[in-house]
């Protein structure tokens, strides 16, 4: 166990909530997209929401292990994005005859990406950043001191 | 009676339950959002120790228990998972765990600031007063 081990862990939520931001940012960026990618017909496709998952780090056999034998658990490693998924939602369809991408019926498909909602996560993930830059500053406030032991 | 006593040896294994606990929050904190996460907890008998040492003699019957004697880690590491705080599974209460930050913290300090003053008295007898 390092004495850095609470630093990293810190780190590593705050490498998460920003990988978290840049998925939001690229769903607002792309909530106008109509061509982000060719289906296999040749034809073009929204942009489809992405999101990232979270899982905890350090579940390793040898702490599972532990845990079982002794019911005690270590402090952790911290927070890991274990996949970036996307939302299988249905794209819309907006009545807009004079769009390029427009079907016969002049529909449009736009992505399935709700600004509100991107909204809504991004505050939360600005939270648990900060949350985390508070937590780092802790540590580093805590080592500062052990410094001054036998000063 | 030895030069340092046990005021230092107390004075480390709570430092050592400081910083567990900090490491704890730390992850608690870097996982306040994901889901499933149950949130950590820190066990100390430190005080119980001093008590218990005084008198009667424990024995330990499961793994599991506390351990009684003063030179082992006293330390312990135990997960809630009986509760859920959120609607995906995660049971950190952000507020309680910036709360126990900052206390953490300023008990480090306090710690650190009386291992300072025991070695400084220390140093003062050596020097003869001077």
């Amino acid at each position: 166990m390092s004495i850095f081990n609470a630093i990293n862990t810190s780190g590593s939520g705050l490498t998460a909530q920003r990988l978290r931001m840049d998925t939001i940012s690229s769903n607002i960026a792309n909530a106008d997209t109509t061509r982000a990618t060719m289906n296999e017909n040749g034809e073009y496709e929204p942009y489809r929401r992405k999101m990232t998952v979270f899982g905890s780090k350090g579940q390793s056999f040898s702490s599972v292990l532990n845990q079982a034998t002794t019911g005690s658990s270590s402090a952790g490693n911290g927070v890991k994005v274990s996949d970036i998924v996307e939302d299988d939602e249905p794209f819309q369809l907006v009545y807009n005859p004079n769009h390029p991408d427009a079907n016969e019926e002049g529909y449009v498909e736009i992505p399935n990406v709700d600004p509100l909602q991107e909204m809504v996560d991004m505050m939360s993930a600005t939270r648990s950043y900060e949350a985390n830059v508070t937590a780092l500053n802790a540590s580093k406030t805590m080592l500062m001191k052990a410094l001054e032991i036998g000063k | 009676m030895s030069l340092f006593g046990g005021t230092i040896q107390s004075l480390e294994n709570s430092l050592q339950y400081a910083s567990v606990k900090n490491q704890t929050i730390a992850n608690n904190i870097a996982n306040v959002d994901t889901p499933n996460y149950k949130a950590k907890s820190v066990q100390f008998n430190n005080i119980l120790n001093d008590e218990l040492s005084k008198g009667f003699k424990t024995s330990r019957t499961d793994a599991r228990h506390l351990d009684f004697s003063t030179e082992s880690s006293a330390v312990r590491v135990t997960t809630n998972t009986s509760s859920t705080y959120n609607h995906n599974g995660n049971n950190v209460d952000v507020d309680k765990e910036m709360t126990d930050l900052a206390k953490n913290q300023i008990y480090y300090q306090a710690l650190v600031d009386r291992i300072n003053g025991k070695f400084s008295s220390l140093q003062s007898v050596i020097r003869g007063g001077n």
